[in-house]
């Protein structure tokens, strides 16, 4: 697959402090790049750096072989974080002035912006005031301006803020139909399980920094380890006599145990003690929300491998 | 430029599309229309009921008052002789309607007070109805003199001091009091509306920005153009608004005055001076367009504001407080300080240039220089507060932080 942003060493610091640092990945075409990270990480400076509505420091910006101060804009579609739209405005026509920014013929992006309209459940809603819609309503019409274009990179920070489950499912469905068409997409979400559901690779970023980059089975398979959860009475002193395990959880009568990464599921399942209490167990393995979780709480409790550079 | 057209052609499809701006638009010419024919329409039912005058003639100047109403603008007067005596008819004019009783009599004429007596529903005459009887009296009074004719035509003309500064006198040679100021205020004027109606316009700009902002619409628009092609656009938009708005305001009101007034309006317009006031009225607008974008940047709740924005959306109206020295001296050091400070100097400069009858080229030249090196400065401090206010979610910027952005 072909690259059509590729990052390099993006820095920028505000006064004295540096929001991002060494910030280099790539999207390619047709894929799902996530980018994540908590709160104050640095992925919407990434992203505003990447939109050229903030210079960077350091690093340089590449989007289908243009340097960053030619970048074509008309040719990305953006979703910011903090969006909105002019309220006393009627749905096409705020629809139509951003695709006329983007140089966009008119008669086109009226009729795709009526079947997206249609595509959307808003269908008759082009004539309506942006201030009579919903909120829900009213993001499905920013992702509509934001893809109305045909971009070709396409860039959605938290697209699935504040929708509603059916309206997420839509979202991910037309996310996962551009992508299927060829757009290359950079997404930003707190919403682990959609990432990990969606996403073909993610690049992990706290303080600023990289923590992982990957493709999503290799993250999960480097980093994803088993982890064990009994539901009983057990001493700790117990528990701490079961080999291969790295950390131990209790909370109540539940206990969760981080093994290691070399573990045989069933040879270590038979090492077990016969003391052990246990009205239910189950083996599964960390999911992505728990990396995040471990990095965002700066825990770091995760096992080895996890937190460190990919 | 492209991008900044696009916007400028958003703003005004927004605004001419809107409610408000309509109304205000089609309405102000139709308050000032009731302005100026309502009174017209009381002043004509007052001054078209016909006034009956009676005049008791002692004096032998009837034909003398005759010829000089006959002559006059008045043209509600029926004029009789009378032979009633004043204190009779003092009597009798509470119970009559439009008349006017005046008594020219010797005793009168003596005093040099001639009474003239009103029915109760005439409140008062004009001032120039009153002393129309004026000049055949002052005639009469020449003439028992036993003056001559060359005697009686020196008194006639009076003697007026003229103020006339040595560079003035030498440079027209011609009597300046023969100038018809309106020549001077007309254009002024005119260049002034202008300038106020764009301004006033330009402080829409002050509020899309600050929308732009409350509704988090800069960051989506901002991917597809730089924020300076956003502030120019927004400018220029409105910009044309105003324009528009001065055009349609003009257009009922220039013919309505032209009728009213019966002033030849387009001959005092249409001079070579009106170029150079329109080019002040304009700079005065990218000026304060510059103030009010940057300033709109950094505003999110115009409730929650400090009182430093709300004061420097006052600034246009800072030259009030120049009026009334300027006025009486045109010339003095406040109207030229006035001219050299660029918040101040469109409206001065056109306040000075409606009353100077020899216009002070050097001086001009500084101020327009001036004027236009601070919009130059203006236009780019407001681009780099611009960039960052716009972008700046959720709450108004402090007067330390938008110091701090200008100099970044």
């Amino acid at each position: 697959m072909t690259n059509v942003l590729t990052v390099k060493n993006l820095g920028k610091s505000f006064k004295l402090k540096q929001i991002i640092k060494n910030i280099s990945f790539d999207v390619r075409k047709g894929e799902i790049m996530a980018i994540l990270g908590p709160n104050g990480a640095g992925k919407s400076t990434t992203i505003r750096t990447i939109m050229g509505i903030m210079y960077p420091d350091e690093g340089s910006i590449e989007f289908n072989g243009h340097a960053e101060n030619e970048i074509p804009r008309q040719k990305i579609g953006y979703l910011p974080e903090e969006r909105g739209l002019y309220k006393n405005v009627k749905v096409m026509d705020m629809i139509l002035y951003l695709a006329d920014l983007k140089d966009y013929p008119k008669k086109k992006a009226k009729e795709r912006a009526l079947s997206y309209l249609a595509k959307f459940g808003l269908e008759g809603k082009d004539k309506v005031s942006v201030e009579e819609l919903s909120k829900g309503m009213g993001q499905k019409v920013q992702f509509i301006a934001s893809i109305i274009h045909e971009p070709e990179l396409l860039i959605l920070d938290e697209p699935f803020s504040g929708l509603d489950p059916v309206s997420q499912e839509t979202f991910k469905q037309e996310i996962r139909e551009l992508a299927n068409n060829g757009t290359a997409i950079l997404l930003s979400s707190h919403q682990m399980n959609v990432v990990e559901e969606l996403c073909d690779r993610l690049y992990m970023i706290h303080r600023g920094e990289k923590v992982i980059y990957g493709a999503m089975e290799d993250v999960k398979n480097e980093y994803a380890n088993f982890k064990c959860t009994i539901k009983g009475q057990n001493p700790i002193t117990l528990l701490e006599t079961i080999p291969n395990v790295l950390r131990i959880e209790q909370n109540g009568d539940v206990t969760v145990l981080y093994l290691t990464q070399d573990v045989i599921v069933p040879l270590w399942l038979r090492k077990l003690p016969e003391q052990l209490t246990v009205q239910e167990l189950s083996i599964d393995k960390i999911s992505l929300h728990e990396i995040f979780i471990d990095i965002a709480t700066d825990q770091h409790q995760l096992p080895e491998g996890v937190g460190s550079h990919a | 430029m492209r991008n900044s057209l696009k916007v400028a052609k958003w703003e005004i499809k927004r605004n001419m599309t809107n409610k408000s701006f309509i109304i205000s638009l089609l309405s102000t010419p139709v308050i000032f229309l009731a302005f100026l024919f309502i009174p017209m329409l009381f002043d004509k039912s007052n001054s078209e009921e016909n006034v009956s005058v009676y005049l008791y003639d002692e004096l032998g100047i009837w034909n003398e008052v005759q010829e000089v109403v006959n002559e006059s603008e008045i043209n509600n007067w029926t004029l009789m002789q009378t032979k009633i005596q004043e204190a009779e008819m003092q009597n009798d004019l509470p119970d009559m309607e439009q008349s006017v009783y005046i008594a020219l009599t010797e005793a009168g004429l003596e005093q040099g007070q001639i009474k003239m007596y009103m029915s109760d529903d005439l409140d008062k005459l004009s001032p120039y109805e009153a002393s129309i009887l004026e000049q055949p009296l002052r005639q009469l009074q020449l003439e028992r003199l036993g003056l001559s004719e060359i005697q009686k035509e020196t008194i006639a003309n009076q003697v007026s001091v003229v103020p006339v500064s040595v560079d003035e006198a030498e440079a027209k040679g011609v009597a300046l009091g023969e100038a018809d100021p309106l020549k001077r205020i007309i254009p002024g004027a005119f260049a002034g509306v202008i300038l106020f109606s764009i301004v006033m316009t330009g402080m829409m700009i002050f509020q899309s920005a600050s929308q732009e902002k409350k509704e988090k619409v800069a960051e989506i628009i901002l991917s597809s153009l730089t924020p300076v092609e956003l502030m120019q656009g927004k400018i220029i938009g409105y910009f044309i608004l105003g324009i528009t708005q001065v055009i349609v305001w003009l257009a009922v009101a220039l013919p309505a005055i032209m009728w009213r007034f019966e002033l030849p309006l387009m001959e005092y317009l249409l001079v070579p001076e009106l170029f150079l006031l329109l080019f002040i009225a304009f700079a005065g607008y990218l000026l304060f367009a510059a103030i009010f974008v940057a300033i709109g940047s950094t505003v999110e709740d115009m409730t929650a504001t400090s009182n430093f924005q709300g004061m420097v959306i006052m600034l246009p109206f800072l030259p009030l407080i120049f009026i009334g020295p300027i006025l009486a001296d045109p010339s003095g050091v406040i109207a030229q300080v006035g001219s050299f400070i660029p918040v101040t100097a469109p409206a001065i400069l056109l306040l000075r240039l409606s009353l100077l009858e020899e216009w002070p080229w050097v001086e001009i030249g500084i101020a327009v220089v001036i004027l236009v090196i601070s919009i130059w400065l203006f236009m780019k401090l407001a681009g780099k507060i611009f960039k960052t206010g716009i972008l700046m979610y959720g709450k108004n910027a402090t007067p330390k932080e938008i110091w701090k952005w200008m100099w970044a």
